[in-house]
C-alpha cells in the first residue's frame, strides 16, 4: 500500500504529458499486481493451504518409508492444474522435498502424505477415506460435509474467504497428530471418528 | 559570643556532614537511576522480544490460513500487559492482518521494515518503544509482528526513585544532624570550653583556672593537657615571682628599717655630740669673754691677743657645730617642692655679699630666669654654699668673675656656678663633696669643709647630680641637675 502512495505521489509530481500517461499506466499495473496479491485465486488459496496443512500435521515414524519425497496426491479429476506445482515448486516439509502425485486409483494412494480427493470422486468417498484410513494419508477435499462423512480436513467457502473444517478423530484414526495451531484457525473442529456407514 | 562560636563550629562540622552524605547519595542516586535506566530498557527489550517470538510462532498457522480473527486472539493476549499500549502483525506487503489495541485512542503504527538480515528489531521513542519481529516459516517471511510498548513506566520508576532519594537523603540529613551533635560533644564542646576557658584567663589574670579535658584519647585531649600544664607552669613561675618579690620586700623593709634606725641613732648621737660640745664651748666663750672685759688691764699685747685667738678659735668651732646640726637637719627636715627661679635666688645673694664687701670688684654674670623644681629653701642653701665659695676663692683674683646659669645636655638641665678662682686640681675632683675634705689649707682660704657635702645632700635628695671642673688657677664650674619636673616624684 505505501509502495502505491509513493508511486502515486510520483505521478502527480510529473510534468511531461508522455511521461504522465506512462507513469499512470505504471501505477494501474502496480495496483493491478497488488489487487491481484490480495485477492489470489481460489485454486491458489486451496493449493497454498494442502501444502501448508503439511506443516501442522505429524505423520506416524514409519510412514512414508518408502520414499524420501513429501507426497501430495491428487485423487480423481485434478481442479488444480499448474498452480498446484507453482505453489509447491522447490518447498519441503520437515527437509523433505514436495512430490505432487497425480493418481487415480485408490491402490497408488498408499504413500501419500496428504491426499486430496477431488470432488469427482464423491460417488466412491467411503472407500476412499476407509482406504487412506489404513494409509495414514492426511484426507482433504472439496466435497461438502467432507468432516462429517469422516474426512480429515474440508474446504469451506464461508464469505469468499476459503476456510477449513477439520475432524480430529478421524486425524486419531489414522494416527495423524494435528498441531493446535491448525485446530487454532480451523472454521470449524468436530470429533468424529470414521463414519460408520 | 560563646554561643555564636558553638554554633559556627557546630553548624560546620554539620554542614560537612551535610554535605558529604548528601553528595554521596545524590551522586550513588544519580548512578543507580542510569544502571536502572540501562537495565530496565535491556530488561523491556528482553521482554518484548520473547513476546514477539511467542506472537510470531502463535501466528504462523493464522497467516498461512488467513485467518485474522485467530491472529487476533493470539494479540489480545497483551490485554495482561498493560505496558503494551498497541500490537499488531502486517503482511510482507503492508497491509495490517491483525492489530490489539489496549485503548481505543491508541496509536497504529506503519512499521518500518527490518532489513533482510536482521529478524528483529527497536526503536526508543521519548514516550515509546516499538519492538518489531519477522514471523518466519521455514525461512519465507510471512510477516511482520509489531509491539508497542509504553515507557510511561520509566517516568514512574524516576518518580519512584526521586522520592525514594529524598526519603533516604532526609534521613541521611537528620542522621547527618545527629551524628554532628554526638560531635560538637566531643569536637566543638571541648574546643568551645578551651577558648572560654583562655578567655576567662586572659579577662580575669587567674591562672588556677583548668580546662576539663575529655576522657578520650585524641589531639583535643592532648591539647588540653598541654594547655593545663602551660597554666600550671605560668601559675609555678608566678608564685616564685611573688615569693621574691616578697622576700624582697621584706628584705628592703628590713633593710630600710635597720637604716632609718642608724641613721636616727647617728643624728641623735650627733646632734648630743653637737648640743655635748657647745656646753664647754659656751663655758670657753663666757669665761675668755669675762678674762677680757674685766682683767685685759693684767694681761700684756701678747695675753690679749692669744685671747683673742681663743675666742675666734672658739667661734669656727660654734659655726662649725652649726653647720653639723643642719646638715644633719637637712637629712631629715620634709621638702616642699614647687617651681622656682633659681636665678632670683642667686642675684640676690650675690647682692648680699656685694653689700657686706663693698671693697671688692666682682663681675656676676646671671640670666633673667632660670627655672627649677625643688624645695626653695634647700635650694637657696645650695646656690648659697656655691656662691660663697666662687665668692671666697676669687678674694685674691683682681678681675673676679662669677657666672651662675642653666645649659642643656643630654636632654636634661644643667645648672652651672663658674668663677675664675684659683681652682683646684680635676683629680682632686671627687674628694671635694667629701665632708671636712677641703684643697686649701683654713689659713688661704677660711671653711670647714661641711658646704660642698651640704650641697651634695640635697641635690641627692632632689634626685639630681652635682659635679665639678676645675683648673689650678684658672677656675671652677659646678654643675648640678634637678630632678625634672616632668618625671618628679613624691620624693620626701
Amino acid at each position: 500500500m505505501d509502495s502505491a502512495l509513493l508511486s502515486h505521489t510520483k505521478c502527480r509530481r510529473s510534468i511531461s504529458s508522455a511521461a504522465l500517461w506512462f507513469v499512470v499506466l505504471l501505477c494501474f499495473s502496480a495496483i493491478a499486481s497488488l489487487a491481484q496479491q490480495v485477492h489470489p485465486t481460489e485454486s491458489q488459496v486451496k493449493a497454498a493451504y494442502l501444502f501448508n496443512f503439511g506443516k501442522f500435521v505429524q505423520w506416524p515414524i514409519d510412514h512414508g518409508a518408502s520414499g524420501d519425497s513429501f507426497e501430495l496426491c491428487v485423487l480423481g479429476q485434478d481442479p488444480f492444474g499448474p498452480v498446484l506445482d507453482a505453489t509447491v515448486a522447490g518447498e519441503s516439509i520437515s527437509a523433505r522435498k514436495i512430490a505432487v502425485v497425480r493418481i487415480s486409483k485408490l491402490s497408488e494412494a498408499a504413500p501419500c502424505n496428504v491426499l486430496y480427493i477431488s470432488g469427482s470422486e464423491g460417488s466412491r468417498l467411503g472407500q476412499i477415506l476407509e482406504a487412506a484410513r489404513h494409509s495414514g494419508a492426511l484426507t482433504v477435499s472439496d466435497i461438502p460435509h467432507f468432516v462429517d462423512h469422516g474426512g480429515i480436513i474440508g474446504f469451506v467457502k464461508q464469505q469468499d474467504r476459503i476456510r477449513f473444517e477439520v475432524n480430529r478423530g478421524a486425524a486419531e484414526d489414522s494416527h495423524l497428530t494435528l498441531s493446535s495451531e491448525l485446530l487454532k484457525v480451523a472454521f470449524r473442529v468436530v470429533n468424529k471418528a470414521s463414519a460408520q456407514e | 559570643m560563646t554561643a555564636q562560636r558553638t554554633r559556627s563550629i557546630s553548624t560546620k562540622l554539620m554542614m560537612m556532614n551535610v554535605l558529604v552524605s548528601g553528595a554521596a547519595l545524590i551522586l550513588a542516586s544519580i548512578g543507580f537511576f542510569i544502571y536502572d535506566q540501562i537495565t530496565f530498557r535491556q530488561g523491556l527489550v528482553h521482554t518484548l522480544s520473547a513476546q514477539a517470538q511467542i506472537i510470531a510462532s502463535n501466528s504462523v498457522s493464522a497467516l498461512l490460513f488467513n485467518d485474522p480473527q485467530a491472529a487476533a486472539n493470539t494479540l489480545s493476549a497483551f490485554q495482561n500487559s498493560p505496558n503494551i499500549s498497541s500490537a499488531g502483525i502486517v503482511t510482507p506487503s503492508g497491509i495490517t492482518f491483525a492489530q490489539y489495541r489496549k485503548e481505543r485512542g491508541d496509536e497504529i503504527l506503519s512499521v518500518p521494515a527490518l532489513p533482510n538480515d536482521q529478524i528483529e528489531g527497536y526503536r526508543f521513542g521519548s514516550t515509546h518503544v516499538v519492538f518489531e519481529r519477522k514471523i518466519l516459516s521455514q525461512g519465507k517471511l510471512l510477516g511482520i509482528v509489531y509491539i508497542r510498548a509504553d515507557l510511561r513506566e520509566i517516568d514512574q520508576r524516576l518518580w519512584r526513585y526521586g522520592l525514594i532519594s529524598l526519603g533516604v537523603l532526609l534521613v541521611s540529613l537528620l542522621f547527618a544532624v545527629a551524628v554532628s551533635s554526638r560531635f560538637r560533644k566531643s569536637v566543638a564542646e571541648p574546643i568551645v570550653g578551651l577558648a572560654e576557658t583562655a578567655r576567662v584567663i586572659s579577662r580575669d589574670k587567674d591562672y588556677s583556672v583548668r580546662v576539663n579535658a575529655s576522657g578520650e584519647h585524641d589531639e583535643l585531649s592532648t591539647l588540653m593537657n598541654s594547655f593545663n600544664e602551660m597554666l600550671r607552669e605560668i601559675q609555678n613561675r608566678d608564685a616564685e615571682l611573688q615569693k621574691a618579690h616578697d622576700e624582697l620586700e621584706q628584705r628592703v623593709t628590713e633593710r630600710t628599717r635597720e637604716l632609718v634606725a642608724a641613721n636616727r641613732e647617728l643624728e641623735a648621737f650627733s646632734y648630743s655630740v653637737s648640743h655635748d660640745l657647745r656646753g664647754p664651748l659656751d663655758a670657753l666663750n663666757g669665761y675668755s669673754y669675762i678674762l677680757l672685759k674685766n682683767h685685759s688691764s693684767k694681761l700684756d699685747a701678747t695675753g690679749k691677743e692669744s685671747l683673742q685667738n681663743i675666742r675666734a678659735a672658739a667661734r669656727r668651732m660654734s659655726d662649725l657645730i652649726d653647720d653639723l646640726l643642719n646638715l644633719s637637719r637637712l637629712s631629715t627636715s620634709s621638702m616642699h617642692r614647687e617651681k622656682v627661679d633659681l636665678s632670683v635666688f642667686a642675684r640676690g645673694i650675690m647682692e648680699e655679699l656685694c653689700r657686706n664687701a663693698p671693697q671688692r670688684k666682682v663681675e656676676f654674670v646671671a640670666p633673667p630666669t632660670a627655672e627649677g623644681y625643688g624645695d626653695a629653701r634647700l635650694l637657696r642653701i645650695v646656690l648659697d654654699n656655691l656662691l660663697r665659695n666662687s665668692w671666697k676663692y676669687t678674694a685674691h683674683h683682681d678681675e673676679a668673675r662669677i657666672e651662675f646659669g642653666q645649659e642643656s645636655s643630654d636632654g636634661r638641665v644643667v645648672y652651672f656656678v663658674r668663677d675664675n678662682g684659683s681652682g683646684f686640681d680635676q683629680r682632686s675632683a671627687n674628694r671635694l663633696f667629701q665632708p671636712f675634705q677641703r684643697l686649701h689649707s683654713t689659713a688661704e682660704f677660711p671653711g670647714n669643709g661641711i658646704g660642698l657635702a651640704t650641697v651634695r645632700r640635697i641635690i641627692q635628695r632632689h634626685g639630681g647630680e652635682v659635679w665639678a671642673e676645675g683648673e689650678v688657677e684658672k677656675g671652677a664650674t659646678f654643675y648640678f641637675t634637678l630632678e625634672s619636673l616632668r618625671d618628679g616624684s613624691t620624693q620626701a
